[in-house]
């Protein structure tokens, strides 16, 4: 490893440090922003009570109140930074229950569904774009082409409901084992990491097509390097730093795909919450889960850079 | 080959869509069959759980999504280009601010910028359309202002530049018609990403009344009865994805899927 730092630290650590702080400013602007933005245009989410029926005029300015309404903007601005701060979200408008508590109380099923997902997608982009790479040529590698294309462009609204048929014509006609896991698990994570594998899958592709025509390829199989895999990964390792950058990126959004592979599959988790407090009109539980989206994304995606600086030597170079 | 497809394909069923009234005479919001009725006669597709004619709400439906998605694209096409033209000729410090701040909407996800309009304006076609097309304005503000800079470094831009052209006329008369063809590739492209954007959406639920027909919507209510009509959810998911592949086999391969 490198030290972190000393007189003749690269230019591209020096740009990566500055890209971590500025992804500090990034994430507090985009925490202001949805806090602005549901404000400002929402309204008063008392007004939303009343409206809907749940909370007599007279209670009005006592719900005002007790949320913190009648403040100046400013004011409720700063209070709800320094409650963020501390790690408070505010309450759900209907049941009162604390915002964190509702969203740790559905964390782990996201969480499971996004890590097996993330493993999919890692397995998927690996098979479509080296298996590409490797046969190329054959009619393997055109197949799984147009899988990867097929990856990138097919919405996942549609490719959930294919997976949900299929499966549930095969256990009904007894072709499939009927089992909970499969259902509520199994396919929700294989959807929705074949949809993010796509992009991954296509990089891997170019890169690595692009390297086999590169001198220091010709060279290693002028050296007599052993083809297949030996071969193939003179060719693939300079083709990860990008993937794996887009892999950060991905994993980064899946949070969004879970939003609607959750409503297919009728799941319960993060993604399923944030639907139902739209449209409820919910707003502290949006709020808190667009804030947690946005410190997330933008976190791994710095992760992201980090690791594509370990990974890509050229970036450490002086030069 | 496969831009022939797709252009077919298109073309196809813009014509459908607009020929509605010669190619069914249903009606797409009455009940005119038993629910979940197969296909027979009068009702070549079948009807759905509520007995409305399959065929006709897919014509009719298709109208609406596919002006939802033109609508949204050329919101953030037209968005994302004025502002992407301008941070590629404005001076340093203004092109800093207008990416910072597109690097800051970008760090909210697409869908989740999309929702908390919906959240704010409530659900309904129109907060759709806007959520998709401003949500998609950051990531074409950043895709017009590389390729738009790559223009204004061509040799007539600083020609232009060097016998005192204002930075409005250079842009104007310059930059922006040389990079025309580039940016139609953005816009078809971008329209696919907004069908997608419109169509998730609206399957979420977002588009208020589910009665009216929408392909996205169609997808989220034959969900339900994928065993004993599956063809209500299967035909317009099969729409929305060829309408997708076509566009994308028009446009470029998109590299990052800002799908959501």
């Amino acid at each position: 490893m490198v030290p972190i730092f000393d007189r003749r630290s690269s230019p591209a650590l020096i740009d990566l440090i500055q890209r971590l702080i500025q992804s500090v400013f990034t994430a507090w602007a985009a925490v202001s922003f949805t806090f602005f933005a549901l404000r400002v245009s929402a309204g008063d989410p008392a007004a939303v009570l009343l409206s809907r029926g749940l909370a007599r005029p007279e209670d009005i300015a006592i719900l005002r109140a007790e949320l913190g309404f009648d403040q100046p903007l400013l004011h409720q601005y700063l209070a709800f930074l320094q409650d963020l701060l501390r790690g408070d979200l505010g309450q759900s408008l209907y049941t009162r229950q604390p915002v964190l508590d509702i969203i740790l109380e559905q964390l782990p099923h996201t969480l499971t569904l996004a890590a097996l997902a993330l493993l999919f997608t890692l397995l998927l982009s690996a098979v479509l774009g080296l298996g590409s790479a490797l046969w190329k040529g054959k009619p393997a590698a055109a197949l799984l082409s147009s899988l990867t294309g097929a990856a990138i462009a097919l919405p996942v609204i549609f490719v959930g409901t294919l997976m949900l048929w299929v499966f549930r014509a095969g256990t009904i006609s007894g072709f499939l084992p009927q089992k909970q896991w499969v259902m509520q698990l199994l396919l929700p994570a294989l959807v929705l990491g074949f949809s993010t594998s796509g992009g991954i899958a296509w990089i891997l592709q170019t890169g690595i097509l692009e390297n086999m025509r590169a001198p220091f390829y010709l060279a290693a199989k002028a050296r007599g390097v052993r083809p297949g895999f030996p071969l193939l990964w003179h060719a693939l390792k300079p083709a990860l730093p990008p993937a794996v950058s887009l892999f950060a990126l991905e994993a980064s959004f899946l949070f969004t795909g879970t939003v609607v592979t959750e409503t297919i599959f009728a799941r319960p988790g993060l993604g399923r919450l944030l639907v139902q407090s739209i449209l409820e009109g919910d707003f502290p539980i949006a709020q808190g889960l667009v804030v947690l989206a946005a410190l997330v994304y933008t976190f791994s995606l710095a992760a992201g850079d980090a690791l594509a600086y370990v990974l890509d030597p050229r970036l450490r170079s002086d030069t | 080959m496969r831009r022939v497809l797709a252009l077919a394909w298109l073309l196809l069923m813009l014509a459908a869509v607009l020929a509605a009234p010669l190619l069914t005479d249903q009606d797409p919001l009455q009940p005119t069959a038993p629910a979940l009725a197969a296909a027979g006669s009068g009702h070549p597709l079948g009807a759905d759980h509520l007995g409305r004619d399959l065929l006709s709400r897919l014509l009719y439906g298709g109208r609406t999504s596919l002006l939802m998605a033109a609508i949204a694209g050329a919101i953030a096409v037209a968005g994302g280009s004025f502002l992407g033209a301008w941070a590629a000729v404005a001076p340093r410090t203004m092109d800093s601010v207008l990416i910072w701040a597109g690097n800051v909407l970008l760090s909210i996800p697409g869908l989740l910028l999309a929702m908390l309009l919906v959240a704010s304006f409530g659900t309904s076609r129109w907060t759709v359309i806007l959520a998709a097309g401003i949500s998609a304005i950051p990531n074409t503000m950043r895709v017009a202002r590389t390729l738009l800079k790559q223009t204004a470094q061509e040799e007539y831009v600083q020609a232009a530049r060097a016998i005192g052209a204002t930075r409005l006329r250079i842009a104007r008369r310059h930059i922006l018609p040389n990079a025309r063809p580039r940016l139609l590739v953005l816009a078809i492209t971008q329209l696919a990403w907004s069908f997608v954007n419109t169509t998730t959406l609206s399957f979420l639920g977002f588009a208020g009344d589910p009665s009216l027909p929408e392909w996205g919507g169609m997808l989220n209510s034959g969900r339900g009865y994928l065993l004993e009509a599956p063809q209500l959810a299967l035909l317009p998911g099969l729409a929305i994805s060829f309408t997708i592949l076509a566009l994308h086999h028009l446009g470029s391969t998109p590299v990052h899927a800002q799908k959501i």
